[in-house]
């Protein structure tokens, strides 16, 4: 494959005075994958794909492809030219941006995670798998790698290149009824925590196991960070996409500068650095700007493309999706700022709540209030004074998360990160009156 | 392309590898939409690319790449023995795939019209009109309409001699209204939400839909949700309509009766499946009434097609015959651990980048012999709901929560009241087993699923579920925070 910068040179001889974006993304990725203590899949991929948006004066149209050639780019520009010649023109449609001032995020690009090999991934399940035997449980998992790179660049000059690597291990232990499950996510596999991450899984199977029915109802709860970040990606696009904001469909919608969550909590959006930090600009070549979406429970920023800014009369921030797009700009680097209090405390300190590990297939019922429902999964326990006294058969939740925001009663110390959709990294929360509106039967 | 593809079935022959297969896959997509008056989307395109799947020593590798030169075959298929030697080092029983015989064929979907040669402005000004009727009152914030058409052209080559050409067709359009006002959000679709309808055919399924004439009445209901009263809490009996009887369809049969899942194959990812294999054959999974019939014949099917992604010929099978677990969506790999000598053909790759696994086939669920007004007019207290608006199902799929779009009452055998934010809530074989009527063939319709998501990577599959009303007796509705 030709390299970026190639590509889009020919892509802009070839557009000729047409005024034309290109994006390029480019993925080489592997993943290895076991269940039942047996590696089940093992993949590697290669790929580019190209997306060309040309603009006329009001008028728009696109085209992607993953093979470059001079001929299929010229047939794919003629192929635009008819649709604009036909489309009516739009007024309201924005000209392409000039280039802005872009810094390189460096920060998020690790030869060494790159180069892992099917042997190095092997190796890492070979062990978990070994583990869990010796321990009379079943293991199942993944280890992924890759590169990712994205070039964002114009006809007006603008050109916006980012390079980031990758690498995610996430193990799940079964022993007899009882489920564990933990993972970690980096930029660099060097920082990966294997053994807590295999020990943290295993010991949350063994001590899972033959779980006790509990009626469903308002419990106390105590959410790991994985249960968290589930919930904060869907506040996340919900409540701070400007567009979503400006059609009345967000919970925020004319609440800015109000008191919306609780005040233990602060929400930011931050690609430049932190642990959500990712690509530094947005699917224009904007800069992203660092939002502070939430001081303190009052919501002060929305994320904005530049055309949600053009309707509020204020900057873009840097959050634009590809163009056209039907979901407005939004969110993608979320952290929730740590607390004081570490998981032990908040168990300590709980009389009687419920610990959830993470959160399995949530979904919105209603988007505007943040209502939603999703079932607990891998390890859910009892807590009665201060300690976790046996485990439980998982429930489902049917809860708004801005109300439950606004119950917290403490916020961990310690962030984990989790690639979502984007980065979201999150502490525990300890939570009163969560509702569970049913059980299951395991 | 099959001189092409030859070259990674002659270094994996030559590798000694057990198997091995390369799909090259070329895809063409067009996507429009427009939203609020604006376009939302207007693309067009076409990837290349190809996949090498080597089974060495009973153990599995797979590479891929968009790269397409001999040099490059030779360098992923080398890439994916190697990957398969890495795999053997965790390795359980050798895999041993299920016997089929080579076939050499070309398939292609059945189609009048071809979606590609139609216009692009034809397309848009049908979606601008539909746009102007739903926004014709200030309450409706955000429309959105839109088609999209896909077609896959696959060079299916196998180490076992098949050589397997297929181009798979399939269109798709619908329109989503939103209301708000004061504080409160309501939607309403047409045919369905989530994209609307699509289906294995060709631009006549958009010109048979009527899109237009549906609009202003999308309009008016989503309007009318707005003050409608809330579901109520409680036992009712439910009536499910449209495309959410698909949706519950596809999540409590089609995945849990996805072989590689009950296996225990994606444990990490979405979980598992209630319905192990000791139940096959014997476990009462819904009523007498109730049969669900996986066929990859079925015409308009996005699941249908010659073959599947093992090389195997299309076939039409139960998964629940009159209420009794009968069969599973299974793949070469894993039909010998239900005892069978040949998989029933249900496995399939997102793409040429992704390694095919276990996927639901079209499921549908057999009309019955009730006309659908009698199905009303012999309900005394109940509730009918229609288009799926949320979904949840827990890692086993037992427990499941799914809220619709709009509902309307029924009393003493009469439809009544509308009601906004319908939700209900079941366990799957208690749920399937409470099935006491099933509309007849006069009001049996196809639903496209175009997003089902499975696997690690992610991969995307469309298929399609089939049905007529069906009642559900004393099920719980009304679930809220």
């Amino acid at each position: 494959m030709l390299s970026h910068e190639r590509i889009c040179d020919r892509i802009f001889r070839l557009a000729g005075r047409r005024r034309t974006e290109v994006i390029v993304t480019s993925t080489c990725s592997a993943l290895t994958r076991f269940a039942d203590n047996v590696i089940s899949q093992n993949v590697a991929d290669t790929a580019t794909e190209i997306s060309v948006r040309v603009l006329d004066n009001g008028r728009v149209a696109k085209f992607s492809l993953n093979q470059p050639s001079e001929a299929s780019l010229r047939t794919a520009f003629s192929g635009a030219d008819l649709i604009l010649k036909t489309q009516k023109k739009d007024p309201r449609l924005l000209p392409l941006p000039r280039p802005a001032g872009l810094k390189e995020n460096r920060s998020v690009f690790f030869p060494g995670t790159a180069d892992l090999t099917p042997s190095d991934r092997a190796a890492r399940a070979v062990s978990f798998a070994g583990k869990c035997r010796r321990a009379g449980a079943v293991g199942f998992g993944t280890f992924e790698n890759g590169t990712r790179m994205v070039t964002v660049a114009n006809s007006l000059g603008l050109r916006a290149f980012h390079r980031e690597t990758y690498a995610a291990y996430s193990v799940t232990a079964r022993h007899g009824d009882g489920f564990g499950w933990a993972q970690d996510y980096s930029c660099d596999s060097g920082r990966l925590d294997f053994e807590r991450v295999d020990r943290a899984a295993l010991d949350k199977a063994l001590r899972s196991a033959g779980p006790r029915a509990v009626p469903p109802g308002r419990y106390t709860v105590i959410l790991e960070p994985s249960a968290v970040a589930n919930l904060l990606l869907f506040l996340g696009i919900y409540g701070f996409g400007a567009r979503f904001y400006q059609e009345g469909q967000s919970f925020v919608s004319g609440r800015l500068g109000k008191k919306v969550l609780n005040d233990k909590l602060t929400i930011t959006d931050d690609a430049a650095e932190g642990p959500s930090a990712g690509m530094p600009f947005d699917y224009e070549g904007v800069p992203k700007r660092r939002l502070v979406l939430v001081d303190k429970g009052v919501a002060r920023d929305l994320a904005h493309d530049r055309q949600t800014a053009r309707e509020a009369g204020v900057r873009t921030t840097g959050h634009a999706l590809p163009m056209p797009n039907t979901y407005g700009p939004l969110p993608s680097n979320l952290v929730m700022a740590a607390g004081d209090r570490s998981l032990k405390e908040m168990i300590r300190s709980t009389k009687k709540g419920i610990l959830v590990t993470s959160f399995h297939y949530c979904n919105p019922l209603k988007p505007i209030t943040l209502e939603m429902t999703g079932m607990t999964r891998n390890g859910t326990f009892m807590i009665e004074n201060g300690r976790i006294s046996y485990p439980v058969k998982n429930l489902r939740f049917t809860e708004s998360v801005a109300d439950a925001f606004n119950r917290v009663e403490a916020v961990g110390d310690r962030l984990e990160s989790f690639l979502l959709w984007g980065t979201v990294s999150a502490p525990a929360l300890k939570i009163k009156d969560f509702n569970f509106s049913s059980a299951t039967m395991f | 392309m099959f001189p092409f593809a030859g070259k990674a079935v002659e270094i994996a022959d030559r590798s000694g590898a057990d198997f091995a297969d390369i799909r090259v896959v070329e895809t063409r997509r067009q996507t429009l939409s427009v939203r609020n008056g604006e376009i939302g989307a207007i693309n067009d395109s076409v990837t290349l690319g190809f996949g090498v799947r080597v089974l060495y020593k009973g153990a599995w590798g797979f590479a891929s790449s968009d790269v397409m030169t001999a040099g490059e075959v030779a360098r992923v298929s080398r890439l994916a023995i190697s990957i398969a030697k890495a795999s053997a080092s965790l390795k359980g029983r050798p895999v041993r795939l299920a016997a089929e015989p080579a076939y050499r064929d070309f398939w292609q979907t059945p189609f009048i019209k071809d979606p590609f040669s139609v216009p692009v402005e034809k397309k848009l000004t049908l979606l601008f009109a539909i746009d102007r009727v739903l926004r014709k009152d200030r309450r409706i914030r955000s429309a959105v309409s839109g088609m999209n058409f896909i077609r896959e052209h696959q060079w299916h080559m196998t180490t076992e001699g098949s050589e397997i050409e297929q181009v798979l067709l399939s269109s798709g359009a619908g329109f989503e209204a939103n209301a708000i006002d004061k504080g409160e959000a309501q939607s309403r679709s047409y045919p369905s939400p989530h994209g609307g309808q699509i289906l294995s055919m060709g631009y006549e399924l958009i010109e048979s839909l009527d899109l237009a004439g549906n609009a202003e009445r999308v309009r008016e209901e989503a309007l009318a949700l707005l003050t409608a009263p809330r579901c109520p809490e409680g036992k009712k009996d439910l009536i499910i309509y449209g495309n959410q009887l698909a949706l519950q369809i596809h999540e409590s049969v089609g995945h849990a009766s996805e072989l590689d899942r009950v296996l225990g194959y994606e444990e990490s990812f979405a979980g598992s499946s209630f319905a192990t294999i000791e139940k096959l054959g014997k476990f009462r999974y819904g009523s007498p009434i109730v049969n669900l019939v996986a066929d990859a014949t079925l015409p308009g099917g996005l699941a249908t097609a010659g073959y599947d992604d093992d090389a195997v010929k299309a076939q039409r099978w139960h998964i629940v015959k009159d209420g009794i677990l009968s069969g599973y969506m299974t793949n070469r790999e894993f039909a010998g651990r239900i005892g069978r000598d040949r998989s029933w053909g249900s496995c399939r790759a997102d793409g040429y980048a992704n390694i095919p696994i276990t996927r639901i086939c079209n499921l549908s669920l057999m009309p019955g012999d009730v006309p659908e007004d009698a199905l009303i007019s012999d309900t005394k207290d109940g509730v009918i709901m229609e288009n799926n608006k949320s979904w949840s199902i827990d890692q086993k799929r037992l427990n499941f929560q799914f809220g619709c779009e709009i509902g309307w009452l029924i009393k003493n055998g009469k439809k009544g009241a509308m009601i906004k934010n319908p939700t209900y809530q079941g366990i799957t074989p208690a749920f399937w087993n409470s099935c006491d009527a099933i509309a007849d063939e006069n009001s049996w319709s196809l639903w496209g699923v175009a997003n089902c998501g499975k696997g690690e990577p992610p991969q995307t599959a469309m298929m399609c579920h089939g049905g007529s009303p069906a009642r559900f007796r004393k099920t719980r509705i009304g679930v809220g925070a």
